[in-house]
């Protein structure tokens, strides 16, 4: 009789530990409640899910709620006995008594949980017995933010709101105010939305069951016809997204509780910066320069022009004199599709994409070291550690669900150890904060293995049987120089030491790291030290163990994954090997060369020099994103011809001679890789704004102009071709990838991976390797002339570019870049919170707003590079990794001085 | 309750405990300004509404008490003695309107007249003396009640226990084992004087079987109750019966640290049970090592500020974790996840101080005392209504009459019931005094309820629909607001009696019953559960009075 009940007389099999709702809930039984909500823990406030409960068939009965009260087993539960019809009925009569009588004839019993409940328990406003008393009506509605909005009058005190930004965001900007009936939902100290700390992120409007708490779009209240699912365009975390629409316009983003990735949870870019996709400064027609100026063109146009100029190149340059980059922001289809335009069309391999920019030396780390670029666990793991070591990533801005869920594991007690120059959100919860000086990531990774070696803290079973060089490599790492390194890094080797031990000694051991770790000229290094700090202590191939890069945007890992790499085709398969180089051949039925093409670096250089003639640019707006964007300038001036992909018209568009207008994410349909190799279903929410047309179409018109035959865009089909040459995609179909998606490398059938190396690397045994630490060049060269280190980092109400957010709500939050600086820097150099301050590096110089900040240790400051006013990139460097050609972004020796107000000027 | 925020306040824990930083920093301006609360916030790592959500909470540190100087009590038994009108015109005298709140219940009930003023509690006749308290002139007031025993060797109301007899109990406890006491403790029988009567020993036994790096002993010291003052008496004249029946707690449990919560309203008992530990570690009987042995056991003090609900076991714990005092879903219990998550028993002042007693006669001993099912002896509070007012021992099971008519010597003036176990109690009317005994049973089988046993007279001439009112009025003043029975039901209660008492229309009997009905089965907690109870027993024992205030099909 183990795990056995009677629901309402009838004989039921339970699970260990549920709640009486769970069950009732699989039984399909339909239960009132009001404070329940999906994923937030049981509360027990409302009482209208309130079930009898008897010990013995006949036997007394005990009122209790079925939400919270764990099944007893051969207990006999009565979920609709006439006494707890009553008492739902009384309970939902009290709660009418405090509820505004316009606004409940006015409510739809589909969205709204009180007309909804009323229905269910049978009463209606007309039918409360109570006279009028007290109420909570008559409050000053909030519509101080740019999406947030308030209006108390219909609360009724269930604290989702408040639960959800405590168990879901971690953010506690909800409070209840007061107690007994005068107990109210105050947001901030009671100051509303815009004054609070709130970051937007949308859980609390989507866990209230009234409306008192919603935003601008009314999201879980609007009169949307349709809703589709899809995947979130911002970052590498893949949220999915519930698109609602209307007479074919976006309306409102809300996220479905069966997310694996995200269970209901988004930040502000997902839920609510989407008003960018339909905004006027849509390129609307394709346009073609002339005299200087853009007219528009008709596609034919534009596409035979295209053709001309890149056969004219081809003819009298060779194709290697025509380069092509991709966009992390485009699907998987639309990239693949893009390296096989510039391999199987126009005949080069100077195929690459943004990830050069961003994570190239994670690819290129992890592939030396284990033989996969790519996370080897998931995030689901934070749930399953007992350390995380966060290195050079500011998740809760820049992958802010999963830092959302690394932050909820520290506050509950998960070891956290950041190493990060600034204190970021996290660093203020964590154990131990190694607030290193930017570039000297080799310094203190040598020392934490140092010490774990020091410490005998290795699992010499793991190195034995997985891995090689562990002899050589821990020769070298006692060969170092503690004291010296100690000094370099700026972090005391006794905290140093601790964290170390902390790593070493958690049971399971889980590393993340992001753009301070990649954009470095040690970049590739740091990665290998990453991977061989987790293959030391054999934190490898289990559940919360591992080395997760967390990829900035939305598909790094799926451009890559397609062969977006100017020196490995789609599947990582390396095509100077003859074997592979046919393979490719037949598959595409054309030649396809088989030397390395150019990395983006290169490729400028090569423009500078003039070997390079025409370029190819989808969907990326390299002068303002990427480094020294003066050189950058020059070098695409140099060019005979560029072709943009855009949304809008960039810094990088207006250098064009053809732009191709595109379409969002939101038009169109294909496949994401979010950053734990999850392939996810993107699904076209609208048509394409008209005058567009999605980027994997225009790729395969110009296929088509250009005497290729490939077939029109459609996910499926796309899928059907990838599967069959990227290995790891084997047993993926648009149909099984389903709603939640599936992890790769996916076998035949359909079988995903949520763990990778479990058994043994995919190069067989993990590669150990030492890297003494080198001063970065920039400061090399500069630091004496310019004793500041600026570092860059990311908002988290814009992406990058800012070219979608800066047209959203998110401006009114967030409206302008500023530079983070300590206050002796700010004292020493006479300059005040709010200060313009005049910036200048060896390349250029930048007028920008000083915020005064203990974020930022004195000798560093920070800054973002959201908004063209400031162009920021104008300051960083050409310094680039040295082995996967990343530019070194979070390294920049400036000088500063209180300014008079120029904004921009360029040196030399 | 949040299980982030109890995390965050467990990495400073009791040491620096944030609940007592909000009340340490209201003192002075009477509440946190909201720098302060930001501050704290930011230290704690929490949300900044946070601090300011859970300051909100409590009578003494809310925003409305800024610049508050004296308290006047409210609470039952001063409200039915008609004292407090009196008072508060002579207080008016004194003080600004806004400088003048409410305390519910100082423990004066013997007397009454009862305010606070200057962290001191004055009552009786000590108003007279009011400009000489104000000018520091007069400072040795101190009330004074019988304590009175039935017994030859009194459990809770002989000699004090002193430091030296606290040492030699340690040893006779270190020599007789945990497990041994643990079985003496079954053995007695003693069941919860908190009101819940739950028998102790499971408690700590199921705590002592749960492994865990960390367990706590939680002294329930909110004695909230208007009309109860035997735990008052206890932590000031027994403190060292209360810190030893916590220390073999610990010891039986595994349990190394001991919070003494103790409601502000009671501040000599703060002071006298914060002394009585200092005697305590003065001689090594505090901290490591205890008397050599290898035990460790460490006392802190927290004062509460204004709730009665604190006085709800999970909400007590929460308050202690800095977090909203809102009650908590069971299961889990406190002795699975308590005080920061951790095993925790919570026991009462007077369970905890009868241990000294069992350690020393015996398990079987304490069981001889009382009847079967409730053993022992109880200490039960008389009002200023009785001849005799005063705290006094009896064994469990004597009959009630004893209790009223010997013991208290009867009325000196006309009563017409009287109210037993708190607000939340039931209203005993004097012809049923006789048919009960003072024991869980009797009186639950009688229809009311024992509760912690202390007893409010309501005179003849006190309209039994002010004191519902009261009552009411009391519940929606105290809820927790987590639970909608509770929370607007007790309030659309109040408002259904005033309206009937302002003629605005009379009471809706069948609505009555079905909002009674609810708040009893559907409510989170007791509080909100109980209220009903003593409802029931005027409606049935005073109908003749009521039923001009119920509407007549
Ligand atoms: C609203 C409410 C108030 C309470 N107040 C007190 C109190 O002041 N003191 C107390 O010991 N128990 C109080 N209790 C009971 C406690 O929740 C708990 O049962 C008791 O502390 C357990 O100790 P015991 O087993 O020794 O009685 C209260 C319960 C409720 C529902
Ligand atoms: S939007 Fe997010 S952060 Fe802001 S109050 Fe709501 S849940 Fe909290
Ligand atoms: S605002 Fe909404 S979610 Fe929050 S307590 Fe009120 S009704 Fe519930
Ligand atoms: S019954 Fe009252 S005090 Fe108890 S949980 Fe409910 S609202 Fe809070
Ligand atoms: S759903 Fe169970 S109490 Fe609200």
């Amino acid at each position: 009789m183990e795990n056995t009940v009677y629901i309402n007389d009838q004989h039921v099999e339970f699970t260990s530990g549920e709640t009486i709702l769970s069950l009732l809930r699989r039984q399909k039984i339909g239960i009132p409640t009001l404070c329940d909500a999906p994923n937030i823990k049981p509360f027990g406030s409302c009482r209208v899910c309130s079930v009898d409960v008897a010990l013995e068939k006949d036997g007394p009965s005990k009122v209790q709620a079925s939400c919270h009260t764990p099944v007893t087993s051969g207990s006999y539960v009565y979920t609709h006995s006439d006494r707890i019809k009553k008492l739902r009925k009384n309970i939902v009569e009290l709660v009418l008594t405090d509820y505004p009588k316009e606004r409940f004839a006015a409510d739809s019993p589909k969205k709204n949980s009180i007309a909804w409940i009323t229905q269910e328990v049978g009463i209606g406003m007309a039918d409360v017995r109570y006279e009028s008393g007290e109420t909570h009506f008559n409050n000053k509605p909030d519509d101080s933010h740019p999406y947030m909005r308030a209006n108390m009058d219909a609360c009724i005190n269930c604290y989702r709101c408040i639960r959800a930004c405590d168990e879901v965001q971690g953010e506690m900007v909800l409070t209840m105010e007061g107690r007994g009936f005068d107990s109210k939902v105050v947001i901030g100290q009671n100051e509303g939305f815009s004054e609070s700390e709130c970051v937007s992120c949308g859980a609390c409007s989507q866990a209230c069951p009234t409306g008192a708490i919603t935003d601008v779009f009314n999201s879980k209240f609007n009169d949307a016809t349709e809703k589709t699912r899809t995947i979130c365009t911002y970052c590498g975390v893949g949220c999915n997204l519930k698109v609602a629409t209307k007479n074919n316009e976006v309306i409102s983003i809300t996220a479905p509780y069966d997310a694996e990735v995200n269970g209901g949870h988004t930040c502000l870019k997902g839920r609510y910066a989407f008003k960018f996709y339909n905004h006027p400064e849509r390129l609307r027609s394709p346009l073609i320069k002339k005299d200087g100026e853009f007219v528009e063109a008709s596609w034919d146009e534009a596409y035979d022009l295209i053709a001309t100029k890149l056969s004219e190149i081809k003819e009298s340059h060779g194709a290697n004199a025509i380069a092509g980059i991709s966009s992390s922001r485009c699907t998987n289809e639309e990239n693949y599709l893009m390296q096989k335009f510039m391999r199987a069309v126009v005949g080069t391999n100077n195929i690459d994409g943004c990830a050069r920019v961003c994570h190239s030396p994670t690819a290129l780390g992890m592939q030396r070291a284990f033989g996969t670029g790519a996370a080897t666990n998931s995030v689901e793991d934070i749930n399953h550690t007992n350390c995380m070591l966060v290195i050079g990533a500011n998740p809760t801005s820049a992958h802010p669900v999963t830092g959302a869920k690394m932050k909820q594991a520290a506050m509950k007690g998960t070891t956290l150890i950041v190493v990060d120059p600034r204190e970021t959100v996290l660093a203020r919860y964590a154990n131990y904060h190694l607030q290193l000086r930017p570039g000297t990531n080799v310094a203190l990774l040598n020392m934490m293995l140092y010490y774990i070696i020091e410490e005998g803290l290795m699992d010499l079973e793991f190195i034995g049987s997985r891995t090689e060089g562990f002899d050589d490599f821990q020769n070298q790492i006692l060969a170092i120089n503690i004291d010296a390194m100690e000094s370099v890094t700026g972090v005391k080797k006794s905290l140093v030491r601790d964290a170390a031990i902390a790593y070493a000694s958690a049971s399971n051991a889980m590393s993340f790291h992001g753009l301070g770790v990649t954009e470095h000229s040690q970049g590739t290094f740091t990665v290998q030290l990453i991977a061989n700090l987790a293959m030391i202590t054999g934190n490898i191939g289990r559940k919360g163990v591992g080395v997760n890069p967390l990829r900035g945007q939305n598909n790094v890992q799926g451009a890559a994954d397609m062969g977006v790499q100017p020196h490995q085709g789609a599947g990582y398969l390396d095509f100077t090997n003859p074997e592979i180089h046919d393979l490719y051949q037949n598959y595409y039925g054309v030649d396809l060369p088989n030397d390395v093409g150019l990395k983006i670096p290169e490729m400028f250089d090569a423009a500078l020099d003039g070997k390079l003639k025409a370029m190819w640019i989808m969907g990326e707006d390299v002068a303002q994103t990427d480094p020294n964007i003066t050189k950058l300038r020059k070098s695409i001036n140099n060019l005979d011809f560029l072709v943009v992909q855009e949304l809008f018209m960039t810094e990088t568009a207006e250098l064009a001679d053809v732009i191709l207008p595109g379409a969002s994410f939101l038009e169109k349909s294909g496949t994401f890789t979010n950053g734990e190799r999850r392939v996810q279903r993107v699904n076209r929410a609208v048509p394409p704004i008209e005058g567009t047309k999605p980027d994997g179409q225009i790729v395969i018109d110009m296929m088509n102009r250009m005497g290729y035959s490939q077939p029109d865009y459609a996910p499926d089909t796309m899928l059907e071709e990838i599967s069959q040459i990227v290995p790891f995609f084997k047993g993926i179909t648009w149909e099984n990838l389903a709603i939640n998606g599936k992890q790769w490398p996916v076998a035949e059938g359909g079988v995903d991976t949520k763990i990778i190396h479990t058994e043994e690397f995919k190069i067989g045994k993990g590669q150990f390797a030492h890297f003494d630490w080198r001063e970065s060049e920039e400061l090399e060269t500069n630091a004496s002339e310019f004793p500041y280190i600026i570092t860059t980092n990311r908002d988290l109400e814009h992406y990058n570019c800012g070219a979608m957010t800066r047209r959203t709500g998110n401006v009114d939050i967030v409206t302008e870049d500023v530079l983070l600086i300590n206050i002796e820097d700010a004292q020493s150099n006479g300059i005040a919170d709010g200060d313009m301050i005049c910036v200048t590096s060896a390349r250029g110089k930048v007028d920008i707003k000083a915020k005064i900040s203990d974020a930022v240790k004195p000798g560093v400051m920070s800054t973002t590079f959201h908004f063209p006013e400031i162009m920021v990139n104008l300051l960083t460097s050409d310094v680039h990794d040295s082995e996967a050609k990343c530019p070194e972004y979070k390294v920049v020796a400036a000088k500063i001085r209180k300014s008079k107000g120029e904004v921009r000027e360029v040196v030399g | 309750m949040s299980e982030n925020l109890r995390a965050l306040s467990n990495r400073k824990g009791l040491d620096k405990n944030l609940f007592e930083q909000l009340v340490d920093r209201s003192k002075g301006e009477g509440t946190p300004s909201n720098e302060v609360l930001k501050s704290l916030a930011h230290e704690y790592l929490m949300g900044e509404a946070i601090t300011y959500g859970v300051s909100s909470f409590y009578d003494f540190l809310k925003e409305e008490h800024r610049g508050v100087k004296v308290h006047v009590c409210n609470g039952s038994a001063c409200l039915l003695a008609g004292t407090q009108d009196s008072l508060k015109e002579k207080l008016v005298d004194n003080f600004e309107e806004n400088q003048i709140s409410h305390m519910c219940c100082l423990g004066r009930c013997h007397e009454n007249s009862a305010f606070n003023y200057g962290a001191k509690n004055y009552s009786g006749k000590d108003i007279d003396q009011l400009s000489g308290i104000i000018d520091s002139k007069v400072n040795s007031l101190k009330d004074s009640y019988t304590v009175g025993s039935q017994l030859d060797q009194p459990v809770l109301t002989g000699n004090p226990m002193s430091a030296e007899d606290f040492v030699q109990a340690f040893k006779q406890l270190n020599s007789k084992g945990a497990d041994q006491v643990l079985s003496e403790l079954k053995a007695s029988n003693i069941r919860g004087r908190g009101g819940a009567g739950f028998p102790m020993g499971f408690k700590i036994e199921s705590c002592k079987n749960i492994e865990a790096d960390q367990k706590y002993i939680v002294c329930n010291a909110d004695e909230g109750d208007p009309g109860a003052y035997s735990d008052r008496y206890l932590l000031e004249h027994q403190p060292m019966l209360v810190l030893f029946g916590m220390m073999t707690s610990g010891f039986i449990a595994g349990a190394n640290k001991g919070v003494l919560y103790i409601r502000g309203e009671y501040p000599e008992a703060i002071e006298i049970v914060t002394n009585a530990i200092k005697e305590l570690e003065a001689i090594g009987m505090h901290g490591a090592n205890i008397v050599g042995t290898d035990f460790e056991f460490k006392f802190k003090v927290i004062e509460g500020a204004g709730a009665y609900v604190c006085g709800e076991e999970t909400a007590l714990l929460s308050s202690v974790e800095g977090q909203r005092p809102e009650v908590r879903v069971r299961p889990p219990y406190p002795t699975q996840e308590g005080l920061f998550g951790k095993p925790t028993i919570v026991n009462n002042v007077e369970t905890l101080a009868s241990i000294p007693w069992i350690l020393k006669n015996g398990g079987s001993a304490y069981a001889s005392l009382g009847t079967d099912k409730s053993t022992g002896t109880k200490l039960i509070c008389l009002d200023s209504f009785f001849i005799n007012p005063g705290v006094y021992e009896v064994e469990m099971g004597i009959p009630f009459k004893e209790v009223i008519y010997e013991i208290g010597g009867g009325f000196k003036q006309a009563v017409k019931a009287v109210h037993v176990g708190g607000p939340l109690g039931g209203i005993v009317p004097i012809s049923e005094i006789e048919n009960l005994n003072l024991d869980f049973e009797s009186f639950q089988n009688g229809g009311f309820l024992l509760g912690h046993a202390g007893i409010v007279s309501i005179p003849e001439r006190f309209p039994m629909i002010d004191y519902l009112e009261h009552l009411f009025q009391f519940t929606a003043d105290e809820s927790c607001g987590k639970c909608y029975p509770c929370r607007i039901g007790s309030v659309r209660g109040r408002e259904m009696i005033t309206n009937s008492k302002n003629g605005d229309s009379k009471i809706d009997k069948e609505l009555l019953d079905d909002l009674l009905e609810t708040m009893e089965v559907g409510s989170l907690c007791a509080l909100g559960g109980g209220l009903p109870l003593g409802v029931r027993n005027a409606l049935q024992y005073f109908k003749d009075e009521l039923n001009q205030h119920i509407k007549q099909e």
